[in-house]
């Protein structure tokens, strides 16, 4: 296997921004610490990737690495259109609400919907844009860890007059918690106890539903995601870090057991692993959960989807 | 008309270099005008390149000292370059068109599967249309135009996507 491919080490961009974990401040990050770790695992290309940043005295140049981060962001949003993602959302999003609706679930006069990792927003922002939702009264949020990326993503909105809002912080924080949770390619992010401790935070009385989005596994991942990162990004450090991601994410069978142990309230299984009903992978694979007493009203509103969904437990 | 068919095709190749070379550098949800533009640059851009190639070509041909010959010869390589070209573009205008199937699917595979691996080969498929067309070319103007052109072509993507490049970090300077 290449270095690069690795799917034991972290991504260059987990390392190259680092935030306290309670007051979430941004933190110095020595360049020669980030290299190490890759210089261990062997991974020139990440290595090249990091020398090219710049620093100063050592510590690597936080208004540099913003724009990387701004810049590579925009790129993955692109691969984000090419997959009409948003429409991808918006197909799961609709049925999880009319059967919120329908049972009168908490939050069914006032849902939030909170995208977590939500970087510059584009699912948000494409929900504001192209969906009811917030007409009906949704509150649309987008929470990131990177306060950079949520500036951007405000500006955004901002810029196309977007009724959203976005929110540098703790997605399941009292003052920020959802009734449905949304993510794109984030829960790769979260290895060994992390994946189950992230699942047993849904247990707040107000949530209602989780759709996670990440890459699915498969033969044609490695190869797939390199070709197209190769034509479709232009930063070295999407190249990287987007065929690591690809390589990194976790088996649908681990993201059941992972959210049934942790968060046994939610019933939950997976949606559109295949492509129609051939046994091609889809790209991407959707972790959803539940409220127990959504779930029947959910099979029917998802109506001829049905055949997506696996099994609901 | 083979030189028609060569600039019409030019003219789409640079509207789509520019749709790419602006691609993942507008974060907005709503591009339309972006894009719109982006393909107008990269058309404008192709003229450019074609104003230059068609000035090349002329100079050749009227300091040529067998400018019928010449002429001939030139015909012949570009109607062999458009046997590689007008497939390849049939592909991806093929593809582009299936976009229009309101099929979140079908659109993403023209993507992944298809217009991705299609702009990766456009190089090669350049070098190859251009080698081809050449190939039993039997003046050295002709051989030497034809690697003009290909050079041309090959250089118009970077370029217009070192204006692409600048104006997206002009935008996120002045936004911050």
């Amino acid at each position: 296997m290449f270095a690069a491919w690795n799917p034991s080490q972290p991504e260059v961009s987990d390392l190259i921004i680092q935030h306290d974990p309670v007051t979430l401040e941004r933190l110095p990050v020595r360049k020669d610490a980030v290299r190490s770790v890759f210089v261990q695992s062997g991974n020139h290309q990440a290595v090249r990737v990091i020398d090219a940043l710049p620093e100063r005295n050592g510590i690597l140049d936080p208004a540099a690495i913003d724009r990387l981060f701004v810049i590579t962001h925009s790129e993955m949003q692109r691969l984000a259109e090419e997959f009409y993602h948003g429409g991808r959302v918006w197909e799961l999003l609709q049925p999880v609400i009319a059967a919120i609706r329908a049972t009168k679930a908490p939050g069914s006069d006032r849902l939030r919907i909170v995208d977590i990792g939500c970087g510059i927003g584009y699912t948000i922002r494409w929900l504001a844009a192209c969906t009811p939702l917030a007409a009906q009264g949704v509150d649309l949020v987008g929470m990131d860890l990177n306060s950079t990326l949520i500036r951007e993503a405000s500006r955004l909105a901002r810029a196309e007059n977007l009724p959203c809002r976005f929110v540098h912080g703790d997605a399941f924080s009292p003052a920020n918690s959802g009734h449905i949770y949304l993510s794109t390619g984030v829960l790769h992010h979260f290895r060994g106890d992390d994946l189950a401790n992230f699942f047993r935070r849904h247990e707040l009385p107000e949530t209602q539903a989780f759709l996670y989005y990440d890459f699915q596994p498969s033969f044609l991942a490695g190869p797939g995601s390199w070709f197209f990162h190769m034509v479709r990004m232009r930063t070295a450090l999407a190249r990287h870090d987007g065929v690591l991601s690809a390589l990194r994410v976790h088996s649908a069978e681990t993201l059941v057991v992972a959210a049934r142990s942790a968060s046994p309230g939610f019933a939950s299984g997976m949606y559109g692993r295949r492509i129609w009903r051939t046994p091609l992978p889809r790209v991407f694979h959707t972790l959803i959960g539940l409220r127990r007493p959504l779930s029947p009203e959910f099979r029917r509103a998802l109506r001829h989807r049905i055949g997506r969904l696996d099994e609901l437990a | 008309m083979t030189l028609v068919v060569l600039y019409l095709l030019a003219t789409v190749d640079g509207a789509l270099c520019g749709f790419r070379a602006f691609a993942g550098r507008s974060a907005l949800i709503h591009k339309r005008a972006y894009y719109s533009r982006a393909l107008l640059i990269g058309a404008v851009a192709a003229q450019i390149a074609s104003f230059f190639s068609l000035a090349v070509l002329l100079l050749a041909v009227v300091f040529s000292s067998h400018r019928a010959e010449l002429r001939g010869d030139l015909e012949s390589a570009a109607g062999r370059m458009l046997w590689v070209f007008l497939p390849y573009a049939a592909a991806v205008l093929f593809n582009l068109a299936l976009r229009a199937l309101p099929s979140t699917d079908i659109r993403a595979a023209t993507s992944v599967m298809v217009l991705g691996p299609l702009s990766g080969l456009r190089p090669f498929v350049m070098i190859a249309g251009v080698l081809y067309g050449i190939r039993s070319s039997l003046l050295t103007e002709t051989k030497l135009l034809g690697f003009f052109v290909l050079a041309t072509m090959l250089l118009l993507e970077s370029f217009l996507s070192r204006i692409a490049s600048r104006r997206q970090l002009r935008e996120l300077a002045s936004a911050n």
